[in-house]
């Protein structure tokens, strides 16, 4: 196998974890990395030797994420499932997660995709705000407002999360 | 040291690694002074660490082959284990998207058509081509494949994709020509391609689309066999009688001539 497809190989468990953060569902996030890797393979001639795999990859799966938000909403409908209706279907993967972890893929979830992309990127994925605007295809400044609005939102979802688990608790 | 009042802007910077290093004692002597801002500033560094924590999981995980599958073998492959991307699915419920195709917008036809059957429509119109035309050997094509840019022209003016005759002399095929045959809602184009031995193989495209799927397909025992893309905006395959591993190399070298023209 060659150097190229070898060095993709080596990217997938990290546009594994992207696309869950994204997508949360795992077979939807595979499938979104199964696309992604699939384009990767018919554009292997326009990455340029020595460029950053992980950055071409994340750039590319950045771009089907954005399709694919852009046809849903266009059609009005939801990217995820919202929060209530989350909470009424039997999903076995989040029974198995902790209450903790939970509240963090619910918080994740909740807020806009963009913020979502934006945050993940840098403090997750530990790319440069300089190497995440790229990937997002958005200015810097941009990139630095959906990071501070997110974190924001996240705290206030998370607090929210912890406040509704002690009342529940409390309850019983 | 440079003195100046700091903002929660920094404390962003300073958690992401983007504070430039002189002045970083200056801010956080100013967070030491700012107790709001202290607490935010652990707060943000603590629901990273959260963040972080809930999706190394997934970096454990084994990586399904099917993801793996795609890079060390080459296109292109017959299994996709739904035909309905879940992440397609999950977005848009059972709605098949609307293709736009150069500039256009069609409206998938007879409206709400299940992959299953659009992809069926795909390739027995395919074979149904092939069988008709690839095999008549006086009449095969409208056009001659000697003036390719104007072959190219026609077929993709009106099918309404950006098409190429892609050049399969690598594969020992020749370019007979090509023809319009009726579809849809608009019409297909079919390339017509021989051997030295006279074997014949025809490449079937159409824009009309569907959720991604592709596969290999064989109406009948012996028959001719088919290996297709679908994509949102078009639906292509290419027939022949060749056996079925010829039949891939020369359908990969097809292909990928093909999606470098094709938007998507």
């Amino acid at each position: 196998m060659d150097e190229k497809k070898t060095a993709i190989l080596a990217e997938i468990p990290r546009l594994r974890r992207y696309a869950r953060a994204l997508l949360r569902d795992r077979d939807a996030a595979d499938d979104l990395v199964q696309d992604s890797l699939e384009r990767a393979l018919t554009r292997l001639d326009n990455w340029r030797t020595g460029e950053n795999p992980r950055r071409w990859l994340f750039t590319i799966m950045h771009h089907l994420f954005v399709d694919q938000m852009r046809k849903v909403s266009r059609r009005g409908g939801n990217a995820t499932v919202p929060v209530e209706a989350a909470e009424r279907l039997p999903q076995a993967p989040a029974q198995q997660d902790n209450f903790a972890v939970r509240d963090v893929l619910d918080a994740l979830e909740a807020i806009s995709p963009e913020r979502r992309a934006a945050i993940m990127m840098v403090a997750v994925e530990g790319f440069s705000y300089v190497e995440a605007a790229n990937i997002l295809g958005i200015p810097a400044g941009t990139l630095m407002s959906r990071i501070a609005r997110g974190r924001e939102e996240l705290r206030v979802l998370l607090d929210d999360a912890a406040r509704r688990r002690t009342i529940r608790i409390v309850e019983k | 040291m440079t003195r100046r009042e700091y903002t929660l802007r920094d404390i962003h910077m300073a958690l992401d690694g983007e504070m430039p290093a002189e002045d970083r004692e200056a801010f956080e002597v100013w967070l030491a002074a700012n107790p709001d801002m202290k607490a935010m500033s652990t707060r943000f560094a603590a629901d990273r660490a959260r963040l972080q924590n809930v999706l190394a999981s997934v970096l454990k995980e084994p990586v399904p082959e099917r993801l793996t599958e795609v890079v060390t073998e080459d296109q292109p492959r017959t299994t996709r284990t739904s035909w309905l991307p879940a992440w397609r699915s999950a977005a848009a419920a059972a709605v098949i998207f609307a293709a736009g195709v150069a500039g256009g917008y069609l409206a998938g036809a007879g409206g709400l058509r299940t992959q299953a059957e659009a992809k069926e429509e795909l390739v027995e119109n395919a074979i149904g081509a092939y069988v008709t035309y690839a095999a008549d050997q006086g009449h095969t094509v409208e056009v001659g494949g000697t003036d390719r840019p104007y072959l190219e022209g026609w077929l993709s003016k009106r099918t309404g994709l950006k098409l190429v005759a892609p050049d399969l002399k690598s594969e020992g095929f020749e370019l007979l020509g090509g023809r319009l045959l009726p579809g849809g809602q608009s019409p297909a184009a079919l390339l017509v391609y021989k051997d030295q031995k006279g074997a014949q193989i025809s490449i079937y495209m159409i824009a009309k689309g569907d959720a991604k799927a592709k596969g290999t397909y064989t109406a009948k025992t012996g028959g001719p066999t088919a290996i297709y893309w679908l994509d949102k905006n078009y639906g292509c395959a290419i027939v022949g009688s060749l056996p079925e591993q010829r039949l891939a190399e020369v359908a990969k070298t097809a292909w990928k001539q093909l999606v470098e023209a094709v938007p998507g």
